[in-house]
């Protein structure tokens, strides 16, 4: 290329007006050729523009994003496959996870009643056993006296049967005392 | 999208996703993990990128906006220049030289820096890419005249370092010569 040319290109460069073409041919020019001193203080930039050009991701970076992809496509297969499986652990977790919330909420609401009132553990055993043993006592004495009762009941040699017509005479005779009255007050 | 597609269309796309991280973090691992950030998030919504209209212009703002969340969020800093894996000899390069280039590659880089992420962006997708200006805009969701602004800006800054540069090596040599 000659140099008029170079000259009226770098101007046009400078002022963003060159084409696409001509921006390639200036590098060829400054990457290609032995520059003349005129141009070796603007070389270096298209030198550097050619250069980064070149630049590339490593060798191993396709293999390692193959690897990556590989491994979401596994995860998302057992995702999908797992999935009707997962939602039914999350059922059982939830409902679990409920269950368990409520028997913490009912022990710790019962905890008052149950509240210990002795710190030593054998006078409350020993206190516990003198209340039973007065409540035995106490069942003991009133049973013996019911049978006592009974016992003396029977050798009073009473005729229930002739109670039970008094107290049939008693009871129709109100009955009728009633239907007395009634009649009154509808005359 | 299919899988295939993916493959087809998506991840040919990668060394230019790549590029356009690294003008931005100007750190090779870290840019390296962002593209596989993005691919990785691209792909798990495949099913949705069919309905893309433009999906590298799509591709190109996935990684631009990840790549200056994890900018702000590491607060990363470049605290050296890449290593330039091309400047190496040539037939036409003597050690000499291959040292003042990288030198250049360096002061290039610092005035890179300094530029707003729009003319950075801009920059990288018109000179390494070769993207038209109507490309840039969709990508960068912006419109053409404030693509040619920043690139005009980008482009003119770099320049006048350069020549600060070589004014600078002149004013030396012709310094060193009067001392003589």
């Amino acid at each position: 290329m000659e140099i008029e040319q170079i000259d009226k290109l770098l101007g046009k460069y400078w002022n963003c007006e060159t084409s696409l073409e001509e921006e390639q041919l200036l590098q060829q020019f400054f990457s290609e050729n032995v520059v003349p001193d005129n141009y070796k203080n603007v070389a270096p930039l298209f030198l550097y523009t050619h250069n980064e050009q070149k630049e590339k991701l490593s060798d191993s970076f396709d293999e390692k994003l193959n690897q990556k992809i590989e491994e979401r496509q596994k995860k998302y297969i057992t995702i999908k496959l797992f999935a009707p499986a997962l939602k039914i652990a999350a059922m059982v977790a939830f409902i679990l996870a409920l269950s368990f919330s409520g028997l913490f909420w009912i022990n710790s609401t019962k905890k008052q009643h149950f509240a210990e009132t002795y710190n030593d553990p054998l006078a409350a055993y020993k206190e516990a056993t003198l209340a039973l043993d007065k409540l035995s006592l106490a069942l003991q004495k009133s049973e013996k006296a019911s049978l006592e009762t009974l016992v003396q009941l029977n050798e009073l040699n009473v005729d229930w049967d002739f109670i039970d017509s008094l107290n049939m005479e008693i009871y129709k005779n109100e009955e009728e005392i009633e239907l007395k009255e009634e009649q009154n007050l509808k005359l | 999208m299919s899988t295939e597609r993916f493959h087809e269309i998506v991840l040919p796309l990668k060394d230019k996703l790549y590029r356009h991280a690294l003008s931005i973090i100007r750190d090779r691992s870290e840019a390296e993990d962002i593209i596989q950030d993005v691919l990785l998030k691209l792909w798990d919504k495949k099913k949705e990128l069919s309905q893309i209209e433009n999906l590298e212009a799509y591709c190109y703002r996935a990684t631009r906006n990840l790549t200056l969340d994890r900018l702000s969020m590491k607060s990363f800093r470049k605290t050296e220049t890449l290593d330039m894996k091309s400047f190496e000899l040539t037939e036409t390069t003597t050690p000499q030289t291959l040292f003042e280039n990288k030198e250049t590659a360096s002061i290039i880089e610092q005035c890179i820096d300094e530029l707003s992420e729009t003319q950075k962006s801009v920059f990288q997708l018109r000179e390494m890419e070769g993207m038209s200006y109507k490309e840039i805009a969709e990508t960068l969701d912006l419109s053409q005249d404030i693509v040619k602004v920043s690139l005009f800006r980008a482009r003119n800054n770099i320049k006048s370092a350069l020549l600060k540069k070589d004014s600078f090596i002149k004013e030396t040599k012709y310094g060193n010569r009067t001392n003589r």
